[in-house]
């Protein structure tokens, strides 16, 4: 196994996640995980070290990963329908968190208002809910201060709230 | 001592554990005694559990042979230029530096057409030029000179005339089309 290859194994999974938290289509989230680690390929020879390899590749994912969504923009509907594919084959390996109505409609509720976000705030909402990372590292990833994605943060979670308002607990 | 909008401004990071400990204490003694700010807190604890239970349960697994072929695939495959040129825009111009390339490019604009007008004098630009001629330099030694230049058809014209004391009338005049001018 080369070097490189080593190192998509190691990180594909997590790099394919942040991007189905933007694209929310598998095959279109497969697409551009494959082409960021293709990129990151072609660009490994002017990494400098500067900041943890992860860091990069993550900054690469997210940028492919807004520019892809800007490119194919999809419907809340289309959306939806993604977002229910992929629950519904979760239910097949594991039980459904989700089994009352009112978290049915949480969920649903919950991605069209993702989707509503801007590109910033979804980053930073991505990065933290999936990745769990620290805001330093979401700074050095979207290239911002961590009192910025403090700040982004801060707005995108009050916004989700105010959309969710009726069925948050 | 901070109020319940600043509490709650902070209250997202605070429950991410990055709040300063001095901040994080003064977060935690607000909160033991306001029930507003308890509410608030209670309403974030569920937003990010929702959004760690929509996450995880769209999570999947992907295997990693067929992935590892695609990215081979992409390694292996021979690019044309034009597409590694359109990649190579799309990392440049992302949104932030795009905010930049407006006035990048009305400064480029201006700086090109000053300089086609005046290094290509010929090269007409679409924009009024002006036309009029100006004297350059009058010669008072005796004679009268009065050299005349028009850019726009390069035309030099050079008046001699003496200046006789009551007569004004200019006695020679000769014109010329040249481009050493």
């Amino acid at each position: 196994m080369s070097a490189f290859q080593e190192l998509v194994s190691r990180y594909h999974q997590k790099i394919f996640m942040v991007i189905l938290g933007f694209l929310r289509d598998r095959e279109d989230a497969m697409e551009v995980a494959q082409e960021t680690f293709f990129r990151a390929f072609r660009k490994i020879k002017g990494f400098q070290g500067g900041s943890s390899f992860y860091t990069w590749l993550y900054r690469i994912a997210v940028n492919m990963a807004i520019d892809a969504q800007r490119r194919h923009k999809r419907t809340p509907l289309e959306f939806r329908e993604t977002m229910d594919g992929a629950f519904e084959e979760q239910n097949e390996v594991e039980k459904d968190p989700f089994s009352d109505l009112h978290d049915k409609e949480l969920r649903e509720n919950l991605i069209v208002a993702i989707n509503g976000l801007t590109a910033e705030h979804k980053a930073v909402i991505i990065l933290r809910t999936i990745e769990g990372l620290s805001y330093k590292e979401i700074g050095k990833i979207l290239d911002c201060s961590e009192g910025t994605v403090m700040s982004r943060l801060h707005y995108a979670r009050k916004k989700l709230q105010v959309k969710l308002k009726a069925f948050l607990p | 001592m901070m109020r319940c909008d600043d509490i709650r401004e902070v209250l997202g990071a605070w429950l991410d554990g990055e709040l300063r400990q001095a901040d994080a204490e003064e977060v935690r003694a607000h909160l033991a005694g306001c029930p507003s700010c308890g509410e608030e807190r209670r309403q974030l604890e569920g937003l990010q559990k929702a959004l760690q239970d929509t996450f995880h349960a769209a999570s999947t697994s992907i295997a990693f042979d067929s992935f590892w072929r695609g990215v081979e695939r992409r390694i292996n495959q021979k690019r044309f230029w034009y597409e590694d040129a359109l990649g190579w825009v799309r990392d440049v111009w992302t949104p932030p530096q795009l905010a930049w390339s407006v006035p990048i490019a009305i400064i480029l604009l201006l700086l090109g057409m000053f300089s086609v007008e005046n290094f290509l004098p010929g090269l007409r630009t679409g924009i009024p030029r002006n036309n009029f001629a100006a004297v350059e330099s009058i010669d008072a030694f005796g004679r009268n000179v009065a050299v005349l230049r028009e850019d726009e058809t390069k035309t030099t014209i050079i008046w001699l005339y003496q200046n006789q004391e009551g007569d004004d009338e200019s006695t020679g005049e000769k014109s010329e089309t040249s481009s050493s001018f």
